[in-house]
């Protein structure tokens, strides 16, 4: 028996949102690197005929220029990075 | 030559029924829900007793029999149940030929006496499938095929019945002229004659059976008195091989499927060796614990993993598999000997791409597990990133 192994699986993040729900800083690493700007938000519905998938995704730019894809998940509540 | 003929009528709803209890003495049958527009696979008898047919469609037998349970069939189930029964039966005799589902025919001959008669013989058939299988099955002992199975057919599970030598005839004589492997004209212009019984048919003389149904009614002549010259044709124990894949998440593309079979398909081709293939099985588990399974022959033996590829995927594309896939089989039988190659002259890839495989196989060799990788489309235009591209075993 063997298995495929997916690429680009999301890795929980710790997410500080205001209270719009919209992230103002991040934890990686241990550090704390506060959101510059918010480049792109967008939303996935997806494959509602298995485990259903409802994600809101943000483009941030961090503090020292540095890019990281988030999202919310809709409907488990927590934050996740992924490579997009 | 004495035959046996093991039968275990309803094969697919016999199976159900052991698998869910619940389902006994209900009203089964087994195809789809009746909103699909699908033939009826099997049925129970009392759902038979109402009307219902194997091959009819879903909603006339809906219509027929309202209180009907309809379950969706398990192709790859059955043929694991019966090919457990056939391996049962080769503990008896050599020589068994698989009919269809739920029957096989063996070779009896000189087996009596190896026990207490051909009835002892059967009742012991009878035992050990129930203890294998949990399945009842009915016996019937006779010279050739056809009075074997009739023979069977009539018994009640559970039962054996035996037809002396020289008895065919007589045995066969009030049995229903629907038992005859005729067409369904061929049976109705037999019922417009007024021949309803196999001795009716026993009693002519073959020139006007032959005037009016040709060699069909030779052949039913010959069978109405007992004489089956049909060989028993028994299945060849072969090498097989097979390899499965679960998937992460139930498949739904055609994509995803390709690029598992690819995934087996190299490995398989690891473990032939250079050997030709000319049978392929797919065999799929689906969601909601339904299966599928598809057998292809090829033309001519194929050593060429991705010429097999090429035939999967086509049969993949027009396959509408009835629900999202969560695991996949490939099994590869009709293993031949390994045959000569004329390999290209100027193949400095083909070189880099062995010295690639070369250095795979060390790696994998000296550690023990696979530790190069390729990267493969899956669903490439999936909105989940994660649902693109999967990585899987680099195979040389």
């Amino acid at each position: 028996m063997t298995g495929l192994n997916p690429l680009k699986e999301p890795r929980p993040v710790a997410v500080t949102a205001d209270d719009a729900g919209e992230p103002v800083a991040v934890v990686l690493g241990g550090r704390r690197l506060a959101v510059e700007r918010i480049e792109d938000v967008w939303r996935i519905d997806d494959e509602w005929w298995r485990e259903e998938v409802s994600r809101l995704y943000y483009r941030l730019l961090l503090e020292a220029g540095r890019p990281l894809v988030v999202f919310h998940d809709l409907i488990r509540g927590h934050w996740c990075e992924q490579s997009y | 030559m004495r035959i046996a003929c093991v039968l275990i009528p309803h094969f697919p709803v016999a199976v159900e029924r052991r698998r869910d209890p619940s389902l006994n003495g209900r009203s089964t049958v087994i195809g789809e829900t009746p909103d699909q527009r699908k033939a009826v696979l099997d049925c129970s008898p009392e759902a038979e007793a109402q009307g219902v047919r194997a091959g009819m469609p879903l909603r006339p037998a809906l219509a027929l029999c309202r209180d009907a349970v309809f379950l969706p069939p398990h192709p790859s189930r059955y043929s694991d149940v019966f090919d457990s029964m056939l391996a049962v039966l080769e503990g008896f005799s050599p020589e068994v030929e698989p009919s269809s589902l739920g029957r096989a025919y063996l070779n009896s001959d000189g087996l009596a006496r190896h026990y207490e008669g051909e009835l002892d013989l059967g009742e012991r058939i009878i035992r050990s499938l129930k203890e294998a299988s949990g399945l009842v099955a009915g016996v019937g002992v006779a010279e050739g095929k056809f009075v074997a199975w009739t023979a069977a057919i009539t018994s009640e599970p559970g039962q054996v019945c035996t037809v002396p030598v020289g008895k065919e005839r007589e045995f066969l004589q009030p049995l229903d002229v629907s038992l005859l492997p005729a067409s369904p004209d061929t049976l109705r212009r037999l019922d417009l004659y007024g021949l309803h019984t196999i001795g009716d048919l026993a009693t002519l003389s073959p020139g006007p059976l032959q005037a009016q149904f040709g060699v069909e009614g030779m052949r039913l002549w010959d069978l109405a008195r007992g004489i089956d010259s049909e060989p028993l044709r028994p299945r060849r124990c072969e090498e097989t091989m097979s390899e499965t894949l679960r998937f992460p998440a139930a498949a739904v593309s055609v994509e995803a499927l390709v690029v598992a079979c690819r995934r087996l398909l190299m490995r398989l081709h690891w473990r032939l060796r250079g050997r030709a293939v000319r049978r392929l099985r797919l065999r799929a588990a689906l969601w909601g614990e339904r299966s599928w399974e598809k057998t292809l022959t090829f033309h001519e033996a194929v050593t060429d993993w991705e010429r097999m590829l090429f035939i999967v995927k086509s049969v993949l594309t027009n396959a509408a598999l009835p629900a999202p896939v969560e695991e996949l089989t490939i099994e590869l039988s009709g293993i031949t000997e390994e045959r000569g190659r004329q390999s290209t002259l100027f193949a400095e890839k083909a070189g880099l791409r062995r010295q690639l495989g070369e250095t795979a196989r060390q790696l994998r060799v000296r550690w023990g597990r696979p530790l190069v990788s390729r990267v493969v489309e899956v669903e490439p235009w999936s909105r989940l990133p994660e649902r693109r591209h999967a990585l899987i075993d680099y195979e040389p």
